[in-house]
């Protein structure tokens, strides 16, 4: 589905030019998705975006693009009275926006990248799209010597994902979020949950015994965690590996933001460092 | 009712109970180390002694406000209360941090507002009609399960722990400090159902007629007052930590009635018992049957509801 | 000592009052009966006396107290009231039903003593249902039913007796077992205030009787000063066929063919 409406877009683009020269009418973007609005600036086409959600808060230059609305329920009229060339929506959360700015023959981008490579290969693709091909290569590559650059790690340790304590819920192993954990050296403990998002009692997390569980929610702090009953025996409580006041969009936007957030969740799965 | 018979029947409701908590302790997860074995148990035990404090409270709750109202179809659930309580708690989760004691309070208050809308929709010219209620109900359900939602995604929580809240779990975690909220607000919920035991033969008078109740010397309003606002507290306690659980304060009452007959002084304590037990049993089956688990309530409700549906059909 | 009194009374269910400036006495040890025609205001009226409902202007007094006043066990103590049709949502046992009546006599965590189960036997033999203490109140036929209500109201001890068509929908059998329990009762000293369709049930068994018409009283007095071919012709528009009862002499109505 990504691909079509990519090579869609791609057509227009391409056929909508009479000849190689850089067109004189820029292409009007609009942007449903925070991690793609992320992509356009970072690859410094920030000048075609006219219209974002409320959600697009970074960087702070995203925050003063007109808004169309939330992410959840963008307001189609709004965007259509933007006159884009071109929308970044994704799926399933906006299905029923993308239907309708399908049938108003607008053309759509969908973004899902499911890992780290499809990130690469959607920068690659936004930067084609907006002409900024160049620069894309460019992010991709610097993003892949980071990765590359992390040192060797000896061990990889248990990690548990905490999206929510009420109830409690984790990341199964097709995430986003799993990808991102093994990229950083380390192994989801709830890897093998069917759901995406299954919720879990406690017994589930300390039979597993973690090494390090991660609070990607604001409810609670690590204290509250270490101080749970029950959760003592647990490998991670014991030493004191539990971390909260993560920035998630790091692992939650599959972004340009992407290799910061496995530097981050390496530093914090390997604290030997090199 | 035969002495004999009746001795029998308490004894085996209590067996049942600890067959049920034997259950729930026993099946699960296998342990890995000596040490991590006695938090295991402890863990099993805090979801052991959660199971039957809201199995217990449910029950009982609905069996008041079946005496109370004259109607064999309400609980709780039926009738929005703890749709109510379950939006007071959403409110007060989005509000507040988890572990404060704003849950049980903000579950107490949307109970109560629950309640009273309730049964003043269903009140026409002073009287309470069946299928008032249980449509009023059925109305007041739907309209706060909503609210629970829409206050779920205004506090951008996700979807799962909205469905949650309104399913019922029993696997809250509590941290040291948390878990004196839930002691307190055990000790509050058992005081609250000695509270509304006290009142059974009222409520056996209660259910012929409001003007047969004022005659024998029940005060009708202050009873239902003194009601709605206890079984409010109860069920706000409840929700607060295990979500909204259906058809328990339906289904058992019924059971026990059969068992033991109606009189109030009896059903109101073997319905805590017997409700205690179906749910540590319905938790155990949520859990094991399906890989990952399900919410409480599709295994309630999966009993509840065929039960629901004949005891409409025996009325009609 | 009178029994009830009712003065200055206004009261209406509607925006119109049906009671304006009401007044009635009944007096203690009264066999008191009340009739009149449909909405001429009987069932609201007994409600009044009951306690169930309050007056809009006036008092009703009950024993000399103002029983707006009066807590409602103080009243339980000393009314029974027996209605129409009573509905029993639940399953209870004769005998539990009865034992109902003994709540104004004990306290909120009190379990019923002896002296209680005493007077549930002693209500129960008194309408001659003893034999029915076990059996389940949905079981038993309207006529016993109405004599376990009356029995439950018995059980309460209470000085007067309030009955609204207690015996309209039994059979003549029934309704003469009521009516003679009723008579007994009344010579223990107990007041009895009935409410009845059945004009010659009333004349034969009350020393008083008030027809009551559109909220008004017609006439209150003897059955042989109420039960006349003027004021029945007046209150129901039918002329009716006026003998006298050849055992007791009261005043019986014919319906004209």
């Amino acid at each position: 589905m990504a691909r079509a409406s990519l090579l869609f877009a791609l057509a227009l683009l391409v056929c909508g030019r009479p000849s190689r020269q850089k067109p004189a009418v820029r292409l009007r973007v609009v942007s449903l998705v925070p991690s793609v609005t992320e992509v356009i600036y970072a690859v410094g086409a920030e000048r075609s975006l006219v219209g974002s959600t409320n959600q697009c808060d970074y960087p702070d230059a995203a925050k003063a693009v007109y808004k169309v609305g939330d992410f959840m329920d963008p307001d189609v009229e709004r965007i259509v009275a933007l006159g884009p060339g071109l929308v970044f929506a994704t799926l399933p959360v906006q299905k029923r926006l993308v239907d309708k700015l399908t049938e108003l023959k607008i053309p759509v981008y969908v973004s899902r990248p499911q890992n780290v490579e499809a990130v690469f290969r959607e920068i690659d693709s936004v930067g084609t799209l907006l002409g900024v091909r160049a620069r894309a290569e460019q992010l991709v590559a610097a993003m892949m010597a980071r990765l590359e650059s992390l040192p060797r790690h000896t061990d990889t340790p248990r990690v548990y994902v905490e999206i929510s304590a009420t109830p409690l819920m984790t990341a199964g192993g097709h995430t986003f979020i799993n990808g991102l954990i093994e990229r950083a050296g380390g192994r989801n403990v709830f890897e093998d949950a069917l759901q995406e998002y299954p919720v879990i009692d406690a017994e589930m997390v300390a039979q597993r015994d973690p090494q390090a569980i991660l609070l990607l929610h604001p409810d609670v702090k690590a204290l509250d965690v270490t101080s749970r009953v029950g959760w003592s025996c647990i490998s991670a409580v014991r030493a004191g590996r539990v971390y909260d006041d993560i920035d998630y969009d790091l692992f939650f936007r599959p972004g340009p933001r992407v290799v910061d957030g496995i530097v981050l969740l390496f530093r914090l799965l390997h604290p030997q460092g090199r | 009712m035969n002495r004999g018979r009746t001795t029998l029947i308490w004894f085996g409701l209590a067996a049942f109970l600890v067959l049920a908590a034997v259950l729930s302790v026993a099946i699960g997860p296998s342990a890995f180390s000596a040490e991590s074995l006695r938090a295991m148990l402890a863990l099993r035990f805090m979801r052991l002694t959660l199971g039957i404090f809201a199995g217990g409270v449910l029950a009982l709750v609905g069996a008041t406000l079946q005496g109370l109202l004259q109607n064999p179809l309400v609980d709780p659930f039926t009738l929005g209360v703890a749709s109510g309580a379950a939006l007071g708690s959403a409110v007060a989760l989005v509000l507040g941090r988890i572990s404060s004691a704003f849950l049980p309070l903000g579950g107490f208050v949307g109970a109560l507002v629950a309640i009273i809308a309730v049964y003043m929709l269903a009140r026409v010219r002073g009287r309470v009609a069946t299928n008032g209620l249980v449509l009023a109900g059925v109305i007041m359900s739907f309209l706060f399960s909503s609210l629970v939602m829409l206050v779920m995604i205004l506090g951008h929580r996700t979807l799962g722990e909205a469905v949650y809240m309104m399913m019922g779990y029993l696997g809250a975690v509590f941290t040291q400090r948390s878990i004196w909220v839930f002691v307190v607000a055990m000790a509050l919920g058992l005081a609250g159902c000695v509270w509304l035991w006290s009142y059974s033969r009222q409520l056996d008078i209660v259910s012929s007629s409001e003007e047969t109740a004022l005659s024998l010397g029940v005060d009708t309003e202050r009873l239902t007052l003194a009601v709605f606002v206890i079984s409010s507290v109860l069920v706000g306690l409840v929700v607060s930590f295990t979500g909204a659980i259906s058809f328990v304060g339906l289904v058992v009452p019924h059971l026990v009635r059969m068992m033991l007959g109606p009189a109030h002084v009896r059903v109101l304590p073997g319905s805590f018992l017997a409700g205690a037990g179906v749910l540590l049993v319905s938790d155990v089956l949520a859990r094991n049957v399906v890989p990952g688990g399900l919410p409480l309530s599709i295994v309630t409700a999966l009993v509840g509801v065929p039960f629901f549906i004949y005891l409409l059909r025996r009325r009609l | 000592m009178k029994a009830f009194e009712v003065s200055g009374l206004d009261f209406g269910y509607a925006a119109e009052d049906l009671f304006h400036g009401f007044n009635l006495v009944v007096e203690a040890g009264e066999f008191f009966g009340i009739i009149g025609p449909n909405g001429a205001g009987k069932s609201t009226l007994l409600r009044l006396l009951a306690g169930f409902l309050k007056p809009r202007k006036g008092r009703v007094l009950m024993l000399g107290e103002d029983i707006v006043q009066l807590p409602r066990r103080d009243i339980a103590r000393a009314i029974g009231v027996v209605l129409q049709e009573t509905f029993f949502t639940f399953d209870y046992t004769v005998e539990e039903v009865v034992m109902m009546g003994r709540n104004p006599h004990l306290g909120r965590f009190e379990q019923p003593r002896q002296v209680d189960r005493a007077r549930v036997i002693e209500a129960l033999d008194f309408v001659d249902a003893a034999d029915l203490a076990d059996k389940r109140i949905n079981e038993v036929s309207s006529g016993e039913k109405q004599r376990v209500v009356l029995a439950r109201a018995l059980a309460q001890e209470p000085e007067m007796l309030l009955l609204d068509e207690a015996t309209s929908h039994l059979d003549i059998s029934h309704q003469q077992s009521i009516a003679r329990i009723l008579v007994r009762l009344n010579q223990q000293g107990r007041t009895i205030v009935m409410l009845s369709h059945d004009l010659n049930l009333a004349s034969l068994y009350c020393s008083r009787v008030l027809l009551l018409n559109k909220g008004k009283q017609v006439v209150c007095d003897v059955p042989d000063r109420v039960i006349t071919k003027e004021f029945i012709q007046s209150v129901y528009g039918v002329a009716p066929i006026l003998t006298t009862h050849p055992v007791t002499g009261r005043p019986q109505i014919l319906l004209p063919a």
